[in-house]
């Protein structure tokens, strides 16, 4: 058929408008990838004009050290996110962690049965065996007893606290060895301070852990589609399992990190963590019905929370408007996330 | 858009809809030059077609040709880039699923609309329940009417049932008697025989009619040429988003295969094999606790196709599950190669050599959020010869290349994810898992279900390819014309049961049908 020119110059103006068509259909599939950098360009602006101080070197080192804390619990519950699962017990876990290391630690320091080092090393074997333990009943739980691991983990999140307090009598303990601090919580190592270091060793770990080695691709595809992956061969009870006793290993780590830094063991540290941790995980894309979420994004989502609590310090804006930021960041990103 | 040139009412479609064919008879719905764009891709171009009053009209292409989008703006959930639909005085575009069903038009589509925690009864008045006194729902009448709706279209369903434990294809059966509750001037099907039992096909077909008879228009999708046979007045065959023609419904197969694709098709199967070798799988008077299966004797040789046949519920699936360890064996012997076994878990039976495919990819054979490549590798990683803790991407890329051609999946798209892709290539990510390792027997359980023609011959061809390289294959479908092309060997499966076994030199439709009923 000929091309008349009424059809050639319509063809001409389709083109055209095919590609703004594409731009904006880009945007709107692609919204949820936007969140995180967006994040960011709207809190540095912010800081740059409110808080200049914010951008000192001094000030930066301050933030990568407070976010320690969070990343190893974000890195846990990415871990859970993945492989479809929730765990809302990481706050505890830290709590129990704290409590169980400091107990075990100063057991050991004050009896003159060991050394400071001994102590220590004792202290955090006992806590990550502790954390690992609980991560293993919510495993068996979620896994073996089908219990949606929402419910699992809120459950276990108040026998641990629970647990805690029990141990602890409710008040701080304290007699810890002072070289756990200064090594562990203020100290440095190859001029990078320790737990920032245990932070990179984590984050390194769990991106090779999930990117490259086959259980990482497991849990995957047990987010993706759990009968699927029990139909492919995998062992998905076992691989579920191991999700969540890592989760509370990290947690662990967390919370033994913390106490060094606190000087005592605390049952009342960890509160937030549940719902920060999500947050960081979120905003970073991971979907709460698994089988997405990248190690790396997820590092950058809990620097973006910690910035952001750290630049409203120093705005002097109070702790209770701080709660709430943190709450509406995770709404915010929930709205923008692919669903 | 406004500047597009309009000339439909000077000049018909090229490919007029039945023009002249019922003459006088005003269209119920008519499109005109129906066209949509996805970014600065035509789905659809220049559709223009008239649906006659109680006409069936099959869209007939491959997956991808745009049937479902032409549909899907047909009942109002998809609207169109350019072109309208006239409809009673009505001219424009739906730009609801509720504007449609206002002007008569509705739909059935595969991905169903009910909801899994209500009653059938409850799901087939949804939105329409009687209201008794106080404005308190009226319990016994919504089930009343359910009930009857129910009893008037034949179909066997239990009103009382709920929607979560029926299986797809009773789902279905809901699905229909939902949208034609009221007659609707056009009645849109989206391949709706796909999981239906012979049975109930029956029954959809003389409700079909039946609605037919009374001036409602059909517009039908299906890929089973005996269905177009059966229920179909036109044909319309769509390739790459284009109307390519409309013909009578008693076209040739052949001619419409070609039609559809392009290209003239060689023969849908490949001939089977005749020389067998020793025996890969044997089930002696095996039982599942379930009761699903019993006491049934059953053998599948080196490079033979074994076909399982019979109808929805007659237990052929589960046979499939339990040769793989998904069911728990009651009693009898599964014997692999000569050795008995017995699986507690998949993981067990991939790694002696045995492979179950499942029926509904969607929902048991695919991480649709995932790329193909990962899809394609997950059981390579535990058995395969890429195995090991830490991932090879390299042997990863050439694993996938070499599955993806033994499937024919396109291998540049390996890295996308699985839920971008048509059916046909889904498909064919799900078949080609199972070519990462080492396996002695495939049980593929309806591998060509909501399959278009091309993708249907690639599946046929790595079937046979399979068997040629000293596989057996335990074929479980439903659709009988692919048994009787595909097969060595029909086991014909009743309540568990298997009740007659016939081989390729006395296959006969009719007589292994009779074996479905009692």
């Amino acid at each position: 058929m000929a091309m008349t020119s009424s059809q050639s110059v319509s063809a001409l103006s389709r083109a055209g408008s095919a590609k703004s068509v594409s731009v904006s259909q880009w945007l709107q599939h692609n919204q949820h990838k936007l969140v995180l950098p967006g994040l960011f360009i709207v809190a540095l602006s912010i800081f740059a004009f409110s808080a200049p101080s914010f951008f000192s070197i001094d000030n930066q080192l301050n933030v990568s050290r407070q976010s320690v804390y969070l990343m190893l619990v974000a890195l846990a519950q990415l871990i859970v996110l993945v492989a479809g699962g929730i765990d809302l017990s990481v706050g505890t876990i830290v709590a129990l962690s704290s409590i169980s290391a400091s107990l075990t630690m100063s057991g050991v320091y004050q009896n003159g049965e060991g050394s400071a080092e001994w102590s220590i090393a004792m202290g955090t074997m006992v806590a990550v065996a502790v954390g690992g333990l609980v991560g293993l009943l919510n495993g068996v739980g979620t896994a073996l007893l089908r219990i949606p691991s929402f419910m699992m983990t809120l459950g276990m999140s108040s026998v641990v606290f629970g647990v805690a307090l029990y141990l602890s009598g409710g008040v701080p303990v304290y007699g810890l060895p002072p070289e756990f601090g200064q090594v562990f919580g203020y100290g440095y190592f190859l001029g990078i301070p320790s737990p920032v270091l245990v932070a990179l060793l984590a984050i390194a770990a769990v991106y090779v852990l999930l990117e490259w080695t086959r259980f990482g691709r497991h849990l995957y595809a047990i987010g993706g589609n759990p009968r699927a992956a029990t139909l492919s061969g995998v062992r998905t009870e076992r691989a579920t399992i191991l999700a969540f006793v890592l989760s509370g290993v990290l947690s662990a780590l967390s919370g033994v990190l913390l106490t060094a830094r606190l000087g005592t063991g605390e049952a009342s540290i960890g509160t937030t963590f549940p719902l920060e941790s999500i947050a960081a995980c979120v905003i970073a894309g991971a979907a709460l019905t698994g089988g997405v979420g990248r190690t790396l994004t997820v590092v950058a989502g809990t620097f973006l929370i910690v910035m952001v609590q750290n630049g409203m310090n120093l705005m002097q804006i109070g702790a209770y408007a701080q709660t709430m930021v943190v709450g509406a960041l995770l709404i915010f990103a929930m709205a923008f996330s692919k669903k | 858009m406004a500047s597009l040139p309009r000339f439909d009412d000077e000049k018909q479609p090229r490919n007029g809809p039945g023009d002249g064919a019922r003459p006088g008879s005003q269209p119920v719905l008519s499109m005109r030059d129906l066209g949509k764009r996805y970014g600065a891709h035509w789905a659809l171009r220049n559709i223009s077609l008239d649906l006659a009053p109680g006409e069936v009209h099959v869209l007939f292409g491959e997956n991808g040709a745009g049937k479902s989008t032409l549909i899907s703006m047909l009942a109002g959930a998809n609207q169109a880039t350019e072109g309208s639909i006239s409809i009673g005085g009505f001219k424009g575009e739906f730009r609801s699923v509720s504007e449609a069903r206002m002007h008569g038009v509705r739909a059935v589509f595969q991905e169903f609309s009910l909801v899994p925690n209500l009653s059938v009864a409850d799901n087939i008045m949804l939105g329409d329940e009687a209201i008794g006194p106080w404005g308190l729902l009226n319990k016994t009448a919504v089930r009343r009417e359910a009930r009857q709706l129910i009893e008037r279209l034949g179909f066997d369903l239990d009103a009382q049932a709920l929607v979560a434990d029926l299986p797809r294809g009773k789902q279905q059966m809901v699905e229909i008697c939902k949208a034609v509750r009221a007659v609707p001037k056009v009645l849109i099907l989206d391949e709706p025989t796909a999981s239906l039992s012979t049975h109930d096909t029956e029954a959809l077909f003389g409700l079909l009619r039946s609605i037919k008879a009374e001036g409602t228009a059909i517009v039908y999708i299906t890929h089973r040429m005996e269905e177009i046979g059966v229920l179909g007045d036109l044909i319309t065959v769509l390739r790459d988003g284009e109307m390519i023609a409309t013909v009578p419904a008693n076209t040739e197969e052949s001619r419409l295969i070609e039609l559809m694709s392009g290209r003239k098709l060689a023969d849908l199967y490949p001939q089977p094999r005749t020389e067998v070798g020793g025996l890969r799988l044997e089930l002696e008077q095996f039982s599942t606790e379930d009761g699903s299966v019993c006491d049934v004797d059953l053998q599948v040789r080196e490079g033979e196709i074994l076909g399982i046949a019979g109808l929805v519920g007659c237990g052929k699936s589960e046979l499939g599950q339990a040769c793989f360890g998904l069911l728990r064996r009651a009693s009898g012997q599964l014997r692999l190669n000569g050795r008995p076994i017995s699986f507690k878990h998949p993981a067990d039976a991939i790694s002696a050599g045995v492979w179950y495919s499942p029926p509904d990819r969607k929902r048991d054979g695919l991480a649709l959020i995932r790329p193909a490549l990962e899809n394609m590798l997950v059981s390579a990683l535990e058995f395969g010869k890429i195995q090991g803790m830490f991932l090879k991407p390299r042997a990863e890329a050439e694993a996938t290349s070499r599955q993806s051609s033994k499937v024919e999946f396109p291998v540049g798209r390996i890295k996308e994810n699985v839920s971008n892709f048509s059916g046909g290539n889904q498909q064919k990510v799900m078949l080609a898992k199972s070519l990462g390792q080492e396996i002695d027997v495939y049980l593929f359980d309806e591998p060509t279900v909501g399959v278009d023609v091309g993708a249907r011959q690639s599946i046929y061809r790595y079937l046979h390819e399979l068997a040629a390289s000293g596989a057996a294959i335990v074929l479980i479908s439903s659709d009988l014309p692919e048994l009787l092309g595909m097969t060595n060997r029909i086991a014909v499966m009743r309540a568990g049961r298997v009740v007659a076994q016939f081989e390729r030199n006395e296959f006969d439709q009719h007589k292994i049908l009779e074996q479905f009923f009692e």
